[in-house]
């Protein structure tokens, strides 16, 4: 028989005091969205005048801690046991869980990766407190205690806010790469506190049996991305995408038809179902606009579509539009991007 | 004895249709047409999959309209056993902490299950923590982002697509797996078998028979709420046309606007 029981809020909300931030790290380096958090977390703490506090689990924290420990926290919390060397949900939401009951944050804040979002749901049931996920923008209330989240639905069509006004720590997930990063600075009064726990047999069924990395393709951090979509005709089009994305020291993303076909890896889709991606430079070649991928590229700074046809929903949210069969026009301005770059060699 | 599967899926508004009045500002649902969360497609193909190889019962629970009976004669038309709703009213509006109570209260109804299937996230809250979360209120085991899973003897070999790979795990059942959207197939149901399942039927519960007291369930069971709303601002783009003939000037354009660096400049 499984237990129920209703989400009970805690009597006391005063008693819940300090900014939570979950530091999901590997090989010795901090997952860049944790950064993010820790740069909003330390903006949240100093406005609700409380602590920012990163939490971490693993099985060798003292160097990462460290290396947390240079983002602005007051107290730096480690879990670590050989046994928590790779990620496993049942254990580290355990420990956080039990963690975050013990000291009571107000406030708890992790990046939206598949890590985060797979520990989050299992920490907020345990702790009975409610989460808001995939924010793109906080702030806080001060009077009221209260964290402001702000959270896209329904393809992004509108922003909702979401409150947790009864239940601690509120606790949300963001959207990686919706933030700046923090700059280092190490606080006089850091306190790093490694704490050695024993994981119980009954949670180590889960074994990691193998690890194929793939090339990673950082689409999120790139300052300009050249997209492929199903206009291309053919996988051979992405010759193209990539002569020109080359030329312009960019990424190759692409529409999910082509990744649906498998014309190109998942990896490089870009939309709701992929990546989100702000560059510099978008450019949508082949790419009719549909919701679906606007979500994932309509912030960026600059875009360019090329498509044959002039009523593309694409074309109403670039600033430049080449009316024309891509198999011309991306050539062509590849060709001339690499005379204009030659040019300016001569020049020197 | 065959293996039992319980796949969670929820009917969702296909996002193409909505749109937002334009006076009153909110979101007009009730015309969009109802359709199958994709993800949760991914996860019901992948319940069949193992059906096809190793033999399993699959069931499918939704809780939601009671319009989303649809939905799970759907299943059911393409190889599902059984098809569970859960439809009151007192479920309305509720976060993710209430439906993972809600969905893992019908486990004490129902048999003991093997493995439960869910899908990533849904494309209308697009939280993804209802998977995890009735993982959680059931005590088993989960494995997230799935793009292939194999029974082995009492555990299960799934594989997990993660931002930098592939990561494959060994687990023992019971597990609650989610999947990734885009990670199968899905075929298609046929009409001789959605006649069958319409003819058969599926089950109904409210909160009564699932012994979940009102308070706990929907929103006011669900710690948080929705404030207000706001449409985003939308960045003016002036979308100037060229045609391919004139993609010199564009280039000149890109470089004085600062699309384009050459050089060091
Ligand atoms: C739940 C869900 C999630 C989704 N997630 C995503 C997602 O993450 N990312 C995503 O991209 N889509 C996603 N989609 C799919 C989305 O709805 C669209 O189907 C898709 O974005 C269309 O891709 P496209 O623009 O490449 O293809 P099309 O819509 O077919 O557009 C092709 C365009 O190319 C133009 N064209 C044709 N030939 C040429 C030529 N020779 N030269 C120049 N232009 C040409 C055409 O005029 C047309 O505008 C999702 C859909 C659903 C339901
Ligand atoms: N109302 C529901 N009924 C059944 N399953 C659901 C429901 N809501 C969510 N799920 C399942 O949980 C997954 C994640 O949903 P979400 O947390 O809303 O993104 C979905 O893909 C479904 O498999």
């Amino acid at each position: 028989m499984v237990e129920l029981r209703g989400c009970d809020p805690p009597k006391n909300l005063d008693e819940y005091r300090d900014v939570f931030v979950y530091v999901q790290h590997k090989n010795g380096k901090i997952e860049r969205g944790s950064l993010e958090m820790l740069g909003m977390g330390r903006e949240l703490a100093d406005k609700l005048d409380e602590k920012l506090v990163g939490i971490m689990v693993g099985s060798d924290l003292s160097k990462v801690a460290e290396e947390a420990a240079n983002y602005n926290c007051d107290t730096v919390i480690g879990i670590e046991s050989p046994d928590l060397k790779t990620f496993s949900s049942v254990p580290f939401s355990h420990f956080i869980s039990e963690t975050v009951e013990d000291y009571k944050p107000n406030i708890f804040l992790l990046s939206g990766t598949r890590e985060g979002r797979d520990l989050v749901s299992r920490i907020a049931i345990r702790c009975n407190t409610g989460v808001a996920a995939d924010c793109i923008e906080l702030d806080a209330d001060k009077q009221n205690r209260l964290l402001i989240a702000w959270r896209p639905s329904f393809g992004d069509k509108t922003i909702d806010q979401i409150l947790c006004r009864k239940h601690r720590p509120q606790m949300i997930t963001s959207r990686p790469g919706s933030y700046k990063l923090p700059e280092k600075n190490r606080r006089k009064e850091v306190k790093i506190d490694i704490r050695k726990v024993k994981v119980p047999d009954k949670m180590k069924t889960v074994r990691v049996v193998e690890f194929r990395p793939k090339e990673t393709l950082d689409l999120t951090t790139a300052k300009t991305v050249v997209s492929g979509g199903f206009g291309l005709g053919k996988p051979e089009g992405f010759k193209y995408v990539e002569d020109l994305a080359k030329e312009l020291d960019g990424v190759v993303g692409a529409s999910r038809p082509v990744v649906d076909l498998g014309w190109i890896p998942y990896d490089h889709q870009v939309g709701q179902t992929g990546r989100t991606v702000r560059p510099h430079l978008y450019v949508a070649a082949g790419i009719s606009g549909k919701i679906q991928h606007l979500v994932g590229m309509k912030d960026s700074e600059f875009i360019v579509s090329i498509n044959t046809d002039p009523d593309a929903e694409i074309v109403k949210y670039s600033d430049f539009y080449i009316h024309g069969n891509l198999y011309d026009a991306l050539p062509k301005l590849t060709e001339e991007i690499r005379k204009r770059k030659s040019g300016s060699k001569n020049k020197v | 004895m065959a293996l039992k599967i319980v796949v969670l899926i929820k009917q969702v508004p296909d996002a193409e249709e909505i749109f937002i009045d334009p006076v009153k500002f909110t979101l007009n649902r009730s015309q969009a047409r109802g359709i199958i969360n994709p993800a949760d497609e991914n996860a019901i193909e992948a319940a069949l999959k193992i059906k096809d190889e190793t033999g399993a019962e699959i069931t499918v629970l939704t809780m939601g309209p009671p319009a989303a009976e649809t939905a799970l004669i759907e299943c059911m038309g393409r190889g599902v056993d059984k098809g569970i709703l859960i439809t009151d009213r007192v479920f309305a509006a509720a976060d993710t902490w209430a439906t993972s109570l809600t969905l893992a209260a019908a486990f004490n109804i129902m048999d003991d299950f093997d493995i439960i299937f869910a899908g990533e996230s849904t494309t209308d809250s697009g939280t993804g923590h209802v998977g995890p979360g009735v993982a959680e209120f059931l005590g088993i085991d989960q494995v997230t982002y799935s793009v292939n899973t194999k029974v082995e003897g009492k555990n299960v070999i799934v594989e997990r697509s993660l931002e930098d790979g592939i990561e494959v795990v060994n687990v023992p059942m019971p597990v609650l797996i989610t999947t990734l959207i885009g990670s199968n197939m899905p075929r298609r149901s046929t009409l001789r078998m959605k006649i069958d399942a319409l003819k058969k039927g599926i089950t109904v519960m409210d909160h009564e028979k699932l012994k979940l007291p009102p308070e706990w369930v929907g929103i006011k069971g669900s710690p948080t709420v929705v404030g207000s709303l706001k449409i985003p601002d939308e960045k003016k783009r002036e979308g100037k046309k060229y045609e391919v003939e004139e993609i010199p000037k564009l280039v000149d354009d890109l470089i004085e606007k600062g699309a384009i660096k050459i050089g060091d400049a």
